[in-house]
């Protein structure tokens, strides 16, 4: 009871009408149709999400346009300061949020998943359209990427890196841009992938060098001996996102370097004069793709209208999906459901040379290759 | 009160006790600073916490997480001090003292380089400086033909040079509040008795700002300290990573422990600076120069040297304050990145939307929140600074008035804390502690209280520091004489400290309010209306790399601030009109 008076006391400072809903409903409401669950979110009236997006301001918009009656509290945040916030809160005894919506997921899984603090909610009508790896625990809505790229206006003939070990050879040292890994969860991550790869990452030295590859005895895998010889070639950090980009993509005279980022980087290589190009060849991998995911709230004060937000977030069964996903189709990122057909200018999903992570696994050995790459700074 | 006190003893030797004010005001600093780092050193206990205490300090990874990052945040921290208050002092005495032409506008453009985000001035920095190292466009030495080496392109000596160009106005505005105080006769007694103008300036002027001095010094060195932005982007192409640097990262990749830690034992050495500095000031005797009768300045005159002095000081303002202004007013005109000074378009402050450019987003004065966005920004930044001013004048106050209490000390440090704290640690530990409700106090989650409550405690130590260094200058024979003529506390603060130390006062204010309005993170866990701040729209903006919109909003804020400054600088004049002549 005290429990509940003190929701309710922090819904009514909120401003919001707070309605507390039985446990027993939010079974149900796992199973119900976005039609069934509306007269319950009418009667709850809001939805409060958090969004790493801050396209999420014209969700507010069209879903209120949709749904007359429900007010939408958008907040936009990134994801490490979703995690903090949502921890601070539910140890607080404090349940104000309803969504959210984020990537990190390395750490949604080690950190608030295990802790009971978000939950998985997958619309019945999406499931068929969604890979099942990306549906196992939450909901990935898209997926987004860390790849090499390179200056295609300089290297018309394609890229000039077909195999990852090249980057650790002379002629590409302090050449390779990337920003710096202790900063930035996704580059970490890929360099997590390389890692966790390290039977593909032999076989690759191999073709490359001729030889089998020979790891340092303190280092696990081929991956982990990759990170080492990129490092100790110089690898260049640059912690501005267009910095990084304009350094490898800009069209103008003289070699240029390679650099890791994300794929959708090169949407804007016409208006920005620059020729970004994804390396896809590159074997191994040219990088790895990462889920941003749908999750509830534990204890979401507005647990039907929540689910109606989520259901109305996975988009309609239009091939653009619909006002709910289109603001989010930016060329470079993948919606989870495949009936929303890719960007018409990006290579088809199929066709990506990219590693998709596994936000477990990559939880587990994350620790280890940071701090092997804080050794080596 | 006094009817209580006279009948219960034990309570009127408390109130009466040296020790009464200073523990009362400890228990306050308690209530909003110690209660979180508490929390923070909870986090640190727990098994994730010992490990995280064990990498830091006693593992391989100890010499990159720890001791290197330590070095060059040293490093920074002294050589900023350093840099700022011989910059700072030396403005404030040219525009306080001497009779350099242009004062007024040489003391705006002293106060500029504080407002503009360190991001502009490293950002400044490097389209002048960048080099062949990252590829990409050179900067403009480079690109005409002036080889620039590694170490003057990026690392510790740009970082060093950027931080000192942005923190010497700290520095300039509390020594140009204490300078101000300064008392014509006392100068004029000194030319009077013959003596030379280098001996009064420093047997009597530098003796009687040592105070500001060292408050100047101090908020330099922890806004070096705890700077993300020039190191992050200055130090990262050459591996440079400062203690700031790396709570970020650790935070950000998930190590929050980590973070933590590392904040702690930068508390820890900081406050072991600050005890040093502290034996320093209070060794030496406070000179006591506001007493009451009229202090006009006198100035100094500078003779053949007016000119030449004018014009070193505008060098100094142009380049740390223009330059940095004119390239994000560049960038906030320029339709491609890196290209900073061609095909110039307003769209990004007033275009419409839905046209090729910028993928359809319309200027920012069209942005339906920005209006909303302003007011709320100015809201939160007057409500900050007025309780920031409330109780950084309590507090400062206490500590130069009870000096001889040992719990002074201890609440002259104390109040320096939070400028260490990371805004994310802070936010989290407001939501913990005062999001339910907790004892008398009532769940504040949400509301505008705590926003400003933990926006109060984070910026405190610039309200403390500035209202010291006025403070310890005013006389106690004036309350002395209110209070033998019956003036109660509360008068006495308001009729004679309040106005006489209001200098000092609104410097405060004025950090407070354009720290408050450029802050993100702190703010931004605590928000939850939808009506976002300034702050946050230009973070929305530069999230989906828009950055000429950010950066357009980014100026704003500028202006936003020298409305301030202009504004306490009327107020401050109002006040002191006795110093109109």
């Amino acid at each position: 009871m005290k429990h509940h008076l003190k929701m309710t006391l922090s819904g009514v400072l909120l401003g919001a009408a707070a309605l507390v809903a039985a446990p027993t409903q939010a079974q149900d409401f796992d199973t119900m149709t976005a039609e069934e669950l509306l007269p319950y979110a009418l009667e709850e009236g809001k939805v409060t999400i958090l969004s790493l997006s801050s396209r999420i301001a014209q969700i507010k918009t069209s879903f209120e346009e949709k749904y007359p009656g429900i007010e939408v509290e958008a907040v936009h945040l990134n994801s490490t300061r979703q995690i903090a916030r949502l921890q601070a809160e539910q140890r607080a005894g404090i349940y104000a949020v309803d969504v959210l919506y984020l990537s990190e997921t390395p750490v949604v899984y080690r950190d608030l998943l295990p802790a009971g603090m978000v939950e998985a909610y997958i619309p019945e009508r999406v499931k068929a359209d969604v890979p099942e790896a990306l549906r196992e625990n939450l909901l990935t809505h898209r997926l987004s990427t860390r790849a090499l790229m390179y200056n295609e206006a300089a290297h018309p003939d394609g890229s000039p890196i077909s195999n990852l070990w090249q980057l650790t050879m002379p002629e590409w040292r302090s050449r390779v841009l990337i920003d710096d890994p202790t900063q930035r969860g996704e580059t970490l991550d890929l360099l997590v992938e390389i890692a966790l790869q390290a039977d593909a990452m032999a076989e690759a030295y191999e073709a490359q060098f001729g030889k089998a590859i020979e790891v340092d005895r303190d280092l696990e895998g081929a991956g982990e001996q990759f990170i080492r010889d990129l490092f100790n070639n110089d690898v260049v950090m640059i912690n501005d996102t267009q910095t990084l980009r304009s350094a490898v993509g800009i069209i103008s005279e003289g070699s240029k370097p390679v650099g890791f980022m994300t794929y959708s980087s090169s949407r804007n290589n016409e208006r920005d004069g620059m020729a970004l190009q994804i390396s896809n060849e590159t074997v191994p991998g040219a990088g790895i793709l990462f889920p941003t995911v749908l999750a509830l709230s534990k204890n979401a004060p507005h647990p039907a209208a929540a689910r109606l937000m989520i259901d109305y977030l996975m988009g309609d069964d239009s091939p653009t999906g619909g006002t709910g996903f289109e603001p989010f189709a930016v060329q470079g990122d993948y919606a989870a459901r495949r009936t929303i057909v890719d960007h018409p200018d990006a290579i088809p999903f199929e066709d990506l040379n990219l590693w998709l992570i596994d936000p477990e696994r990559t939880g587990q050995a994350r620790q280890r290759i940071l701090d092997l790459v804080i050794t080596l700074q | 009160m006094n009817l209580l006190t006279a009948r219960v003893p034990w309570l009127a030797r408390a109130v009466q006790s040296r020790d009464f004010v200073p523990l009362i005001m400890l228990a306050f600093t308690a209530l909003l600073v110690v209660a979180p780092l508490m929390m923070i050193l909870l986090a640190t206990l727990t098994p994730d916490g010992q490990a995280a205490w064990q990498a830091v300090t006693n593992s391989p990874l100890s010499r990159n997480l720890w001791w290197r990052p330590l070095g060059n945040t040293v490093i920074l921290g002294l050589g900023v001090t350093i840099g700022s208050v011989l910059l700072g002092g030396f403005l404030a005495w040219l525009i306080v003292l001497t009779d350099v032409p242009m004062r007024r506008f040489l003391a705006v453009m002293s106060i500029l380089p504080f407002m503009t985000p360190s991001f502009a001035s490293a950002l400044a920095w490097a389209t002048l400086f960048r080099n062949e190292r990252i590829g990409g466009q050179a900067g403009y030495l480079a690109s005409n033909g002036i080889p620039v080496p590694d170490w003057l392109a990026w690392g510790l000596v740009p970082t060093l040079i950027v931080l000192i160009a942005q923190f010497y106005s700290l520095a300039y505005t509390l020594i140009a509040a204490s300078l101000s105080s300064v008392s014509g006769d006392l100068v004029e007694s000194a030319e009077m008795a013959g003596a030379k103008r280098g001996r009064i300036l420093f047997g009597i002027v530098l003796p009687i700002v040592t105070p500001a001095l060292i408050s100047g010094g101090m908020l330099a060195f922890a806004g070096a300290v705890s700077n993300f932005a020039a190191p992050a982007l200055l130090g990262a192409p050459v591996r440079m990573q400062t203690l700031s640097t790396r709570i970020y990262g650790m935070v950000q990749t998930g190590n929050i422990e980590r973070g933590y830690v590392l904040a702690l034992l930068l508390m820890i050495a900081a406050a072991a600076l600050l005890y040093f500095s502290d034996r320093f000031v209070s060794g030496r005797r406070a000179f006591v120069t506001v007493t009451g009768k009229g202090t006009r300045t006198k100035r100094f005159t500078l003779g053949r040297w007016r000119w030449p002095l004018f014009a070193f000081a505008t060098a100094i303002g142009v380049i740390t304050t223009i330059v940095p202004i004119v390239v994000l007013f560049a960038s906030s005109m320029a339709p491609r990145p890196g290209v900073l000074f061609s095909n110039w378009t307003l769209h990004y402050w007033i275009g419409q939307g839905g046209t090729q450019i910028a993928e359809g987003q319309a200027g920012i004065f069209r942005n339906p929140h920005l209006i909303d966005g302003i007011f709320t920004t100015i809201r939160l930044g007057l409500t900050v600074a007025g309780c920031a001013m409330l109780v950084g004048l309590m507090i400062a106050y206490t500590i130069v008035r009870y000096k001889a209490s040992p719990y002074t000390r201890v609440l002259s440090q104390l109040s320096f804390v939070p400028l260490f704290i990371p805004s994310i640690a802070m936010a989290a530990a407001y939501i913990a502690m005062y999001g339910t409700s907790f004892g008398p106090i009532p769940a504040l989650y949400g509301t505008f209280i705590l926003i400003a409550m933990a926006a109060t405690a984070n910026l405190m130590p610039y309200a403390v520091q500035s209202g010291r260094g006025v403070l310890s200058q005013l006389s106690a024979d004036l309350e002395e004489s209110a209070r033998l003529t019956g003036a109660g506390p509360m008068r006495r603060m308001m009729e004679i400290i309040v106005p006489l130390a209001i200098r000092g006062i609104m410097a405060g204010g004025l950090l407070v309010f354009v720290k408050i309005v450029r802050d993100l993170s702190l703010v931004v866990l605590l928000f939850s209306a939808s009506t976002p701040l300034l702050s946050m729209i230009a973070f929305q903006y530069a999230s989906q790399g828009f950055m000429q919109f950010a950066n357009a909003v980014t100026l704003l804020i500028l202006v936003l601030c020298l409305l301030a400054s202009f504004l306490a600088h009327l107020l401050q004049n109002r006040v002191q009109k006795w110093k109109k002549t």
